[in-house]
């Protein structure tokens, strides 16, 4: 009866060399130490998908040709959340505004890389990957996980280089040593059992780990559906352990993102010891009716950020980490004829932090001097990337973004 | 006429791939005909009646109008259909033309869309990127109801030839900008397509080389005769059906397959599924389920009757929420699939599937009806029988010994045989069940 289905495999099968050692989880366990604050700098990566219309977010209210482009879309100058005389913030951005005046954000302007692409997949990958002139298979972030990345890391550094928050891993974290987790939710991220039959919980979970333990199998991907099914019942135990003890009364904004930067502060308060957040807020792609849609996201966005920052400080890890946000592109200057705007370039990003130095950071584009009828890039995006791998993660930023970028003063 | 088990062992692998797995019943019919004759079937859904599926379908009275009524209408189809492949290529097609109802907003237009890939789905591409062009639900998403003439919106001209014909690299911003004006006027109305002459541009475009007074038409004619959207049409096809790095040789010989007339998808179809590479070590579970996969082989496998009214809400957790695809290139697939929490959501699937009830309803399945009547004599045979019933015995040695152990032992550690000791009924249950479920989270229970 035990039919083996190798036998009509042509070819034959050569079995992968070497069974795994068997471990004890307990054993793995016991190594998890959770981060204490000043130990370690974090980043939190937060992109806005869809293609953010940054003139309406940061809005060049002294220019006259801005609203002679945008008849129906224009911020009106006595809306504006004021950041100087020319440009301010979005009326919906009050925690951002708060924030500014802090010192605490750091606002880059006209950012963007040669040869705009206009295409949402191939600029997110442009932004993701840091290359703009060849499709690279790593992102970022994974290069600078694993130019950092070393023998003797702690356990928890291994199961958590970084952590994606979003349903699906963005090419920033793809590596070619390191495995990025994704976890939007703790408590779905648990292992469960039969609860009729809870004295079999025990028998199952053991049965689980030495199966997987030693399921050497010759299929494309069965190696890693064994790696990551093993980290994920070990990353589950855990982050339920971690977080238990995670109290707070900041009021996070009750939606999907709010609760995921609610959930990124858990980690970061908890001890993960995590070196980069990743999540994204969607809905950006405003090519009709812009106006009640961007307000709507700009203000989720805004309200989540500056209740993160509070939660951090009462948790005194605001010293800890630093939050950027991008966009793949901004959006054209004309409004389009749907009360939206299409595909552009250039945009303004955000890092924000107590470590950062705030201010405004390159200059505002010209509206008049324009590329095809779109922003021409002032600042390039890797050299913000730069600065945060020199000046805030540590490591070789040259090496990493594969060139020479300058470095800014924000860090 | 007996197959060899060879023959029946690649027509399993078929079944996986052009379907979603099969239930006993299923196995034996097709294992009766053939590879030939099953891939002969499958390609040829209309000539299979359906109507017990559809009068099915009839009494369920779905409610088009809801979101969730709409996913689960779509997985009934997919569990039960006699035409595996019809549903398959509908579920391709819904990921090359991903159309999200987060934007749409209108149910009732998203099932349009879908009976649109049922119809059209096996037969020529150019008719079908024509109706999908025309689609309410594609206008809406894609932003062409927006697009006039003086102010065109390119939205549509740019995903239409980026992600739905010719790919990336295989025309210009400028083609874009032209091809935008041909669409100009292409609007929908609550009774369907509207061509709105008013707003449409009836100037002359110059267009991938090719200069004329175009319209959205001509642009679908022009992209549809192109080798790159034959290419592209074909690495994706058999990135979805055959592997996740297939060979150059497979690709091109799927793309030769695509002529401009007559049923060239079935014509590529038919390439891949008697191509030698498909039937390969190399592509034998070589493809990672995708979240409906893995559902739809799950019911079939353990052949379950009654469907969980949660299924939509489970297979989003486990990263594919239907009809809601996270963007307009649809889902990345192959081992994007999985990350530590997609995996765990799987694990969790297979425990929701496998208890003895949930959300106080009888359980999905009943164990000894299972393994009933099937002639086993030992807990060895019980595990046999359910890891080839479910990943078609593929697993190392390993794997068997540790399920036959954990079947054999109760908790205060006494061992026994549990097909013929006589033993008390819950325990029988119980260790049926963990099982079943601890299969289910094997690396092989993943793979297609």
């Amino acid at each position: 009866m035990q039919i083996t289905r190798r036998k009509f495999l042509k070819g034959g099968v050569c079995l992968a060399v070497g069974a795994s050692p068997l471990f004890s989880m307990a054993a793995r366990a016991a190594e998890l130490q959770p981060r204490k604050a000043g130990e370690s700098k974090i980043l939190v990566v937060v992109q806005l998908a869809g293609g953010n219309d940054g003139l309406n977010t940061v809005v060049p209210y002294g220019f006259g040709q801005y609203y002679q482009q945008r008849p129906n879309l224009a911020i009106k100058q006595k809306d504006v959340l004021a950041l100087n005389d020319k440009i301010g913030l979005h009326p919906s951005m009050t925690g951002l505004n708060q924030l500014f005046k802090d010192g605490h954000l750091a606002l880059a302007l006209g950012v963007g890389y040669p040869n705009p692409n206009r295409s949402h997949f191939r600029s997110i990958e442009i932004w993701q990957t840091a290359e703009p002139e060849k499709i690279s298979n790593t992102g970022w972030i994974g290069r600078y996980l694993d130019n950092t990345w070393q023998k003797n890391d702690t356990l928890s550094r291994r199961l958590f280089p970084a952590i994606n928050v979003d349903p699906m891993l963005p090419k920033s974290l793809a590596s070619d040593r390191v495995l990025v987790p994704s976890v939007a939710d703790v408590n779905q991220f648990k292992f469960n059992t039969d609860a009729h039959y809870q004295l079999d919980r025990q028998n199952q979970i053991e049965t689980f780990n030495r199966i997987y333990s030693a399921f050497d199998l010759d299929r494309p991907s069965a190696q890693l559906l064994k790696d990551v099914g093993l980290d994920a019942m070990q990353a589950s135990d855990y982050l339920l352990s971690v977080v238990k003890n995670y109290k707070s009364t900041v009021n996070y904004p009750d939606n999907g993102f709010g609760r995921s930067l609610k959930f990124i502060a858990q980690m970061i308060t908890a001890g993960v010891d995590a070196r980069v957040y990743n999540i994204s807020l969607g809905g950006f792609d405003t090519h009709s009716n812009q106006l009640g849609a961007q307000a709507n996201l700009l203000k989720q966005f805004s309200d989540s950020v500056a209740a993160f920052q509070k939660d951090l400080e009462q948790h005194g890890a605001e010293k800890d980490v630093i939050l950027l946000a991008f966009s793949e592109f901004g959006r054209r200057v004309a409004e389009n004829n749907g009360r939206g705007t299409d595909h552009g370039t250039a945009e303004p990003v955000f890092i924000i932090g107590a470590p950062v130095k705030g201010g405004i950071y390159g200059e505002y584009p010209s509206l008049s001097n324009l590329d095809q009828g779109d922003l021409k890039y002032g600042l390039d995006f890797r050299s913000i990337y730069a600065t945060l791998i020199e000046g805030w993660l540590g490591g070789d930023s040259n090496k990493i973004l594969n060139g020479n970028f300058e470095r800014m003063r924000f860090v | 006429m007996a197959k060899s088990e060879a023959e029946s062992f690649w027509t399993e692998h078929l079944l996986r791939r052009a379907g979603f797995g099969y239930n006993p019943a299923e196995l034996e019919y097709y294992k009766h005909r053939g590879y030939e004759r099953t891939l002969s079937e499958l390609l040829e859904p209309d000539k299979v009646d359906n109507s017990k599926l559809d009068s099915a379908v009839e009494m369920q009275q779905f409610d088009f109008t809801r979101l969730d009524d709409l996913k689960r209408w779509w997985i009934y189809r997919m569990a039960y259909t006699q035409r595996p492949l019809e549903e398959k290529m509908a579920l391709f097609w819904h990921g090359h033309f991903a159309t999200s109802n987060r934007k749409v907003n209108n149910p009732y237009s998203m099932y349009m869309q879908n009976l649109i890939f049922r119809k059209s789905g096996m037969g020529n591409f150019h008719d079908l990127l024509l109706s999908v062009s025309k689609d309410p639900a594609m206008i809406v998403w894609l932003d062409n109801q927006q697009n006039r003439k003086g102010k065109p919106n390119e939205n549509y001209a740019r995903e239409v030839m980026e992600l739905f014909s010719l790919g990336i690299g295989n025309y210009t911003e400028a083609d874009i900008k032209e091809g935008a004006r041909a669409f100009t006027g292409w609007q929908t109305k609550p009774d369907g397509f509207f061509f709105n002459a008013k707003d449409h541009d009836s100037g002359d475009k110059n267009f991938l080389s090719e200069r004329g007074n175009f319209n959205g038409d001509d642009i679908i004619a022009i992209l549809s005769r192109k080798p790159a959207t034959a290419n592209f049409l074909a690495t994706k096809m058999c990135k979805f059906f055959v592997a996740d790095n297939p060979s150059e040789d497979i690709v091109s010989d799927t793309a030769k397959a695509y002529k401009p007339n007559g049923n060239n998808i079935r014509n590529m179809l038919e390439t891949i599924f008697t191509h030698p590479q498909f039937l390969s070590k190399e592509s034998y579970h070589a493809k990672i389920k995708s979240p409906t996969e893995l559902v739809i082989g799950t019911i079939k496998g353990l052949q379950i009757t009654k469907l969980d009214s949660d299924l939509p809400n489970q297979m989003s957790r486990m990263g594919q929420s239907l009809f809601e695809p996270p963007t307009v290139k649809g889902w990345d697939g192959g081992q994007a699939w999985v990350s530590t929490d997609l995996m765990m959501e799987r694990f969790n699937f297979a425990t929701r599937v496998t208890q003895e009830k949930f959300d106080s309803i009888k359980g999905y399945i009943t164990p000894s009806a299972l393994v009933a009547n099937q002639g086993l004599k030992t807990t060895n045979d019980a595990v046999n029988y359910l890891l080839n019933l479910l990943v078609d015995n593929d697993v190392p040695e390993s794997t068997r010994d540790e399920l036959t152990k954990y079947a054999s032992k109760d908790n205060s550690g006494k061992t026994f045989d549990l097909v013929s000791d006589n033993i008390d009924d819950k325990l029988i249950d119980s260790k049926l069940r963990g099982l079943v479920h601890i299969i289910m989270t094997l690396p092989t229970y993943q793979l297609a």
